[in-house]
């Protein structure tokens, strides 16, 4: 008598608990609605991915009750976010393609683009390299399908501590914005890599292995410049001056590998993520940018000084 | 008497020779342990205060704390329990307690084995279509620990099972034979002689859901979030993904700052599995066969 008693006691109570942690799963939706708070998620480019988080970062203090959630992960990745419709905001280091505006189009919305700065790709190679300037059709001999020059001696120098000069290509990973706009602007839309570079997952990578391989060449963001480093004038033909990239020189489109950055939305923005955009386009926002290291939409004043003042840092 | 031959001491000799081998070899484990504790404390144990552990990211997360990271990686592991764990000791039970050897758990078992060796990667991706996209939870906590749970579900089944399978045949049969019934059987004697081992799986599972990386890189995890979670629909940020974002994605990052979220983040795992072994030494010496 007792024993069963006993035993239909334990057994309400394993039920219980199975009840509780059913509903301590199901819960947690009506909380989130309760709170006032909303979340943007944003997604994409690992260029923009340092900026998108100081914006995220900031806006805490313009409005503390709407979160915004930033991820990486490359262009790519943020774009096929916006298409399977799991982000607000897409960050890309490159435009879409109409194969991919498409694929949002056939869910039902227009994919939305802003440009909300842009970056000058900085050509990296060792400090202790003596080039200090190439142009648009070297770069592609070195970089491209076919293209001859496979060592430092063919550019006419000597790199100290580059055992049989070598040139080693640092790329980048295939669903990056940056590999395929340096191919845009550098191979040309037909031609293809090389094989055999390194190929990084990030930007940092690539100055931090460039930084530390005196064979090395490297193409990434003029923002992760480090003192350790040397970054190459570029000529877009042999003969004409070489432009050093720096904010200046991209925000008036003299340096020739510079590009825009956008942000992607689905559909004309409502609401929060409106009021988000327009304030990452509004001076407070392209200021951010800016201190970053990249070259705001247009010329503005910041704390730090004009933009379109030469050599900002 | 004994006379040793020379054949005897020859292969005493050879004896002696492949002890050391196989010490030298096993000395050789332990190495990489100490390399990486030690270099990891040295480097990143400055780093280690009260700003670090309860602050949030500050100055492009180059400054500040690692507060909404360290939490993260707490629900993420909480949450992943709470599914995984009533889940796993119920099929565990049902695979050793009431399940015949027949073709249905013959596969059942097969299943688990597949389900273990699964790359954590593929469970990312699983988990991206099912619980972000077709769930509809977006990236969320949820779906993030969800995919853990699935990940980990393997390990708590196959210790719970080993810790059921350990207690003997004849404690059940005792019972029985009193008149008890299965479930009586179960829940009186079963359980309570295996608890060590479940929890020790559990434990283990802790751990490494905590140092998951690929998982919850897509379902959950997010690069930055400037406010706490606070539901289990919020993306978060977790401490594996930190460290992997500090250490290659942002520029200007002072060098103790990745040694010292990896630092806390083996700190946690050593933490749980010295709690997992406190317990089994307990009950263990509670163990009355």
């Amino acid at each position: 008598m007792t024993m069963q008693l006993l035993a239909k006691n334990t057994q309400r109570f394993w039920l219980a608990l199975f009840i509780v942690m059913l509903l301590a799963g199901c819960g947690g939706r009506g909380e989130g609605g309760s709170s006032g708070r909303v979340v943007l998620e944003n997604k994409g480019s690992d260029t923009l991915v340092n900026v998108a988080q100081a914006w995220a970062e900031a806006y805490r203090e313009v409005n503390p009750n709407l979160a915004i959630a930033v991820t990486g992960g490359g262009s790519g990745t943020g774009i096929a976010a916006l298409i399977n419709g799991t982000v607000h905001i897409a960050n890309a280091s490159r435009s879409m393609k109409d194969s991919e505006k498409e694929l949002v189009r056939e869910k039902g919305h227009e994919p939305i683009e802003f440009i909300v700065g842009y970056d000058a790709l900085a050509v990296y190679v060792h400090q202790d390299n003596p080039l200090t300037e190439t142009t648009i059709a070297q770069l592609a001999e070195i970089y491209g399908e076919g293209g001859p020059t496979e060592t430092w001696t063919q550019l006419g120098i000597e790199v100290p501590g580059c055992a049989n000069q070598e040139i080693i290509r640092v790329s980048r990973q295939n669903n990056s914005g940056t590999y395929v706009y340096f191919r845009e602007a550098v191979l040309g839309k037909q031609r293809d890599y090389k094989l055999g570079s390194r190929d990084m997952h990030g930007s940092k990578d690539v100055v931090d292995l460039v930084e530390k391989t005196p064979c090395a060449i490297g193409y990434s963001g003029l923002a992760y410049a480090t003192d350790h480093i040397k970054m190459l004038g570029v000529s877009t033909v042999a003969g004409e001056a070489a432009v050093s990239p720096s904010t200046a020189t991209a925000i008036d489109r003299t340096y020739p590998i510079a590009r825009p950055l956008f942000m992607y939305t689905l559909g004309q923005p409502t609401g929060n993520v409106k009021e988000y955009l327009d304030w990452v386009l509004s001076d407070e926002g392209q200021c951010i940018i800016h201190e970053k290291g990249y070259a705001p939409v247009r010329a503005i004043n910041c704390d730090g000084g004009d933009t379109t003042a030469e050599a900002t840092e | 008497m004994f006379v040793a031959t020379d054949l005897n001491r020859q292969n005493d000799k050879i004896q002696q020779r492949w002890r050391i081998l196989f010490m030298v070899m096993t000395l050789l484990l332990i190495l990489p342990v100490l390399i990486i504790l030690l270099l990891l404390i040295i480097r990143g144990g400055p780093m280690i205060s009260w700003t670090f552990l309860f602050e949030f990211p500050e100055q492009g997360m180059t400054a500040g704390g690692i507060f909404p990271a360290l939490l993260g990686t707490i629900f993420l592991v909480s949450v992943a329990l709470i599914a995984s764990v009533p889940l796993g000791i119920a099929a565990a039970l049902y695979l050793s307690e009431y399940a015949g050897d027949n073709w249905l758990t013959r596969v059942i078992n097969l299943a688990i084995i597949n389900l273990a060796g699964v790359p954590s990667i593929v469970h990312a991706l699983f988990g991206v279509g099912a619980f972000v996209i077709f769930f509809g939870f977006g990236t969320s906590i949820l779906a993030a620990s969800l995919t853990l749970a699935i990940m980990t579900l393997p390990v708590v089944i196959v210790a719970t099972k080993e810790s059921l399978q350990a207690v003997p045949q004849a404690f059940r049969e005792a019972c029985w034979s009193m008149g008890a019934t299965r479930w009586q059987t179960i829940r009186r004697i079963v359980i309570p002689n295996a608890v060590s081992g479940i929890l020790t799986g559990i434990i283990l599972e802790v751990s490494r859901t905590a140092g998951e990386t690929a998982p919850i890189m897509f379902t959950g995890a997010a690069f930055f979030l400037p406010f706490l979670p606070e539901s289990v629909f919020d993306s978060t940020m977790a401490l594996s993904l930190h460290l992997y974002v500090i250490s290659t994605q942002v520029p200007g990052v002072p060098e103790a700052l990745p040694y010292g979220v990896a630092l806390l983040l083996i700190a946690i795992v050593l933490v749980m599995n010295a709690i997992s072994i406190a317990f089994r030494v307990y009950l263990r010496g509670k163990k009355k066969w």
